[in-house]
């Protein structure tokens, strides 16, 4: 693949150039938990890096710092030649230091033109509110920074508020704002978890021009396939501490995945052939408005079924059908032989079919509500107790079963969902579908935002549902994934199942181009909407 | 890069009308003001003399002065209950020291002393919600029984039914007159073009400046906003003076206007002015909202409270027809969202 080509141009790059960023011997300390342990960075402009490491090992505790969100308790930081105990989030801003925040710190009910360009006036400003807007450079600096990512620069677009876009579209607009300005330094926190393949080449370009203008970008990724694609300098994180550093061709997989969970991981398949079962689900010409047209698949009891496809495949739209969440318009769904009318998603459970969201902050889970009522949410009328209310007892049973079964990591069940590391949420989430004993699983996006060790672990989950007999659908546009854990991969494009590819035998690249073969086609052609 | 532009279309859907009235609700609230007035016009023709929209001009000016100011604190996620206390508080209180202490004060210190009176409170309310960290409405209803009860136990609870006599004149001079049906002379206030005034100078602080647009990034994430480098203390203590004062001009206008001060009045009517608010568009968990559309919901709040006894509508009724025409406009609201 492509990252052979970029093995050695890292290191020469930032030579000789004086850093334009550089921490020293960081310390960070949330009550008990030493976050950082002296952690010493350098950022040298015009260099890529790639900060990797599992959840909860000091990343984001990093980037925090180097926004100015979070104030270290000890070390240095060096800024563009001046030396600062902490950075104020203006601070960091007025040096050029940029953050794309993994939950894109956008504002839903602002435009576009907004959200991208009202920074470079807060900045111009020096955060002195009392300033009249200069509109005209506000549209101009949002139409320049929207033609960098590729999106569109229409008055009907600058105007649209950010909350009626869909993700992917939105993570892009948030790229926009971070280079509206006159950016030294650019930190991503996983900017891809949204974007599909064709997004992600676009957006290394993206990383490639800002290169080329001097501006250091700094990665947060668990996507290391990209990683090796961007190339440049890898910063491996374990524990709080900077365990290898180094340019990112010079690194294996193998070993930046024994380097951040500290134990050997490997990339084999974790998928052994099995029989396939009786069908438990057949679909017959699911199409819901224009992005899904008349899918048709089956499905057999312990079977693992991936379904990927580019953001506007129609993959999420059958993945919601599915669930009940999203209505379909036509076609038919039969479980076990007879027809059934998925029409919520309550309708979905009592069908079986039990649905992990691919947003799990937004879609999936009650974030600031305790472990075990996430996952007793589902259940309740099976626990009822004495008067109605909910048996306590029980509920503590279930929820510490699932804790156990799934190996989540907290110390107890009363802690909120939102204090747990993300491979953790998404185990919260995938108990929870569980513990309606369903006979279908669909996984929407199960890895998105999880480390390496988190999963492995979830992987071998699903791996031993399929062995006890539950048809599980994953739908993810992580191919790696798809290959190693599935039996069969069906390809969408344009709304349509264009290919049924058998997992053992099947490659990246040959699912890669069918996934947009003829897509440029198909759009030239005027059929894409 | 045909493919990535054609993902990016938002998803409208429906009628064309749909279309129009998801991105501008405040057009649906001038259609049930239109729709309102041509109900109460064809049932009694005296609503369309000159005389009654000199009336309801009128009475616009305080329900809309604080309408903008709650729309201000709206717009940045919070909500206000006491501008009536502060606004009773600033009428009674300035009056009263005008009338015991300084008859002759020119009428701008007077109007000058309201509107600053306002401002410090409303300054307290910021400062509270900022610093306390407490929801707004619990630290308004808070302030709002504090201010009332500042008012009535150490200011006084006696009627002035005369005012001195440059604020009577105040509320006396003429803009336009015309002649009653019943052959009284009406005037036009010039006091009335206060409410444009003040809603043109909202409109260009919300959209124009800086600080409007900071305003609604709060009401859209207050984390994001803090994040983002925008400082929520100036902004808090922003929304709420400037609401403050904005209850502090609206009260001494308002005993200009009914040439009285009565220490017990204002308050109460502070969910009129929320609805207007709501019924202009604004959602009422912040973030959203125009300046027309607070202007609309004013005048469909005042239309309703005013006029419909023409159209042989019984006052008793009023409420219900605000009630319900909250509610069509809350469900017109939700179904936007999820179009």
């Amino acid at each position: 693949m492509d990252h052979i080509v970029e093995k050695t141009r890292s290191r020469a790059d930032g030579a000789g150039v004086a850093p334009f960023l550089a921490v020293k011997d960081i310390h960070k300390r949330f009550g008990g938990v030493h976050a950082l342990r002296g952690v010493s960075v350098t950022i040298t402009p015009g260099q890529v890096y790639h900060l990797l490491g599992e959840n909860g090992c000091g990343k984001s505790t990093l980037i925090k710092i180097l926004s100015g969100v979070h104030r270290p308790d000890e070390g240095v930081i060096e800024l563009a030649g001046r030396e600062h105990r902490s950075l104020s989030a203006i601070e960091a801003l007025e040096a050029g230091v940029e953050t794309v925040y993994q939950d894109l710190s956008l504002l839903p009910n602002l435009s576009v033109a907004e959200n991208v360009g009202l920074s470079q006036q807060l900045v111009r400003a020096h955060g002195r509110l009392a300033t009249v807007l200069d509109r005209g450079l506000l549209a101009d600096t949002a139409r320049r920074a929207l033609s960098a990512v590729n999106l569109p620069t229409s008055e009907d677009f600058l105007s649209t508020a950010v909350g009626d876009l869909p993700l992917a579209i939105r993570q892009l607009v948030a790229i926009a704002r971070a280079i509206a300005v006159k950016a030294r330094l650019v930190i991503m926190d996983e900017p891809t978890t949204s974007l599909t393949r064709r997004e992600v080449d676009n957006l290394i370009d993206v990383v490639r021009s800002l290169q080329q203008d001097g501006v250091a970008v700094l990665f947060v990724t668990h996507k290391l396939d990209e990683c090796y694609q961007i190339g440049g300098e890898a910063i491996i994180f374990r524990d709080g501490r900077c365990v290898a550093q180094g340019p990112m061709s010079s690194f294996s997989k193998e070993e930046l995945s024994r380097l951040m969970t500290g134990r050997v991981v490997d990339g084999a398949r974790y998928r052994q052939a099995k029989p396939a079962g009786a069908t438990v689900l057949r679909a017959t010409g699911l199409t819901s408005g224009e992005r899904l047209r008349e899918a048709s698949f089956s499905l057999a009891a312990g079977e693992i079924l991936g379904i990927t496809g580019l953001l506007d495949s129609g993959r999420n739209e059958l993945a919601r059908v599915l669930a009940g969440v999203q209505r379909s318009t036509a076609g038919s769904i039969e479980i076990d032989g007879a027809a059934a009318r998925i029409e919520s998603p309550r309708d979905a459970q009592a069908h079986g079919v039990a649905y992990v969201p691919e947003d799990r902050l937004t879609e999936g889970l009650f974030l600031d509500k305790p472990i075990e009522t996430n996952l007793v949410a589902l259940v309740l009328d099976r626990l009822r107790g004495a008067f109605g209310g909910v048996d306590r007892k029980r509920a503590r049973m279930l929820g510490a079963r699932f804790v156990a079964d799934l190996k989540i990591a907290t110390p107890d069940l009363d802690r909120a969902v939102s204090a747990l590391s993300g491979g953790n949420q998404q185990r919260v989430v995938i108990g929870r579908a569980l513990s309606n004993q369903p006979r279908i699983l669909v996984l929407h996006g199960p890895t998105v935002g999880v480390d390496v060790g988190s999963k492995d672990s979830i992987y071998r989950v699903v791996q031993s549902l399929a062995e006890d007999g539950m048809a599980v659908v994953i739908v993810s546009d992580d191919l790696p994934e798809l290959l190693q854990n599935c039996d069969r991969i069906l390809v969408l494009r344009a709304g349509r199942v264009v290919s049924d590819l058998p997992a053992d035998t099947a490659d990246e690249d040959a699912i890669l181009k069918v996934m947009v073969a003829t897509d440029d086609a198909v759009a030239h052609a005027g059929e894409a909407p | 890069m045909s493919t990535l532009a054609s993902a990016y279309t938002p998803s409208t859907t429906g009628h064309p009308v749909r279309q129009v009235l998801a991105r501008r609700p405040e057009l649906f609230t001038l259609m049930l003001l239109v729709a309102l007035c041509a109900f109460v016009a064809a049932a009694n023709p005296d609503f369309l003399r000159l005389a009654t929209l000199f009336d309801l001009a009128r009475a616009s000016v305080v329900i809309g002065l604080f309408a903008l100011g709650v729309f201000v604190i709206l717009a940045a996620g919070g909500i206000d209950v006491s501008f009536t206390a502060i606004a009773a508080l600033c009428m009674y209180g300035v009056t009263k020291g005008v009338v015991e202490f300084a008859p002759g004060l020119p009428l701008p210190v007077v109007f000058t002393l309201s509107i600053a009176i306002g401002l410090g409170l409303g300054l307290v309310n910021g400062f509270l919600v900022h610093h306390l960290r407490v929801p707004s409405l619990i630290v308004t209803i808070g302030t709002q029984y504090t201010f009332r009860g500042l008012l009535l136990t150490f200011i006084g609870t006696i009627w002035i039914t005369t005012l001195p006599p440059q604020m009577d004149d105040f509320g006396k001079v003429a803009l336009l007159t015309t002649t009653s049906s019943q052959g009284a002379t009406i005037i036009l206030p010039l006091f009335v073009l206060i409410l444009p005034a003040v809603a043109v100078l909202t409109w260009w602080i919300l959209r124009r400046t800086l600080l409007g647009r900071a305003i609604f990034a709060v009401g859209g994430s207050p984390a994001v906003a803090e994040r983002l480098g925008y400082d929520l203390r100036s902004i808090h203590l922003f929304i709420f003076g400037y609401a403050g004062a904005l209850a502090g001009l609206a009260g001494i206008i308002h005993a200009c206007s009914n040439r009285q001060a009565n220490p017990f009045d204002l308050v109460g009517s502070e969910i009129d002015v929320i609805a207007a608010v709501v019924l202009g568009g604004a959602r009422i968990t912040g973030g959203t909202g125009t300046v027309v559309g607070v202007v609309l919901g004013t005048l469909l709040v005042v239309v309703i409270n005013n006029v419909l006894i023409m159209a042989g509508v019984p006052s008793t009724w009023q409420r219900v027809v605000v009630g319900a025409f909250i509610l069509i406009a809350g469900a017109f609201m939700v179904n936007r969202r999820r179009a």
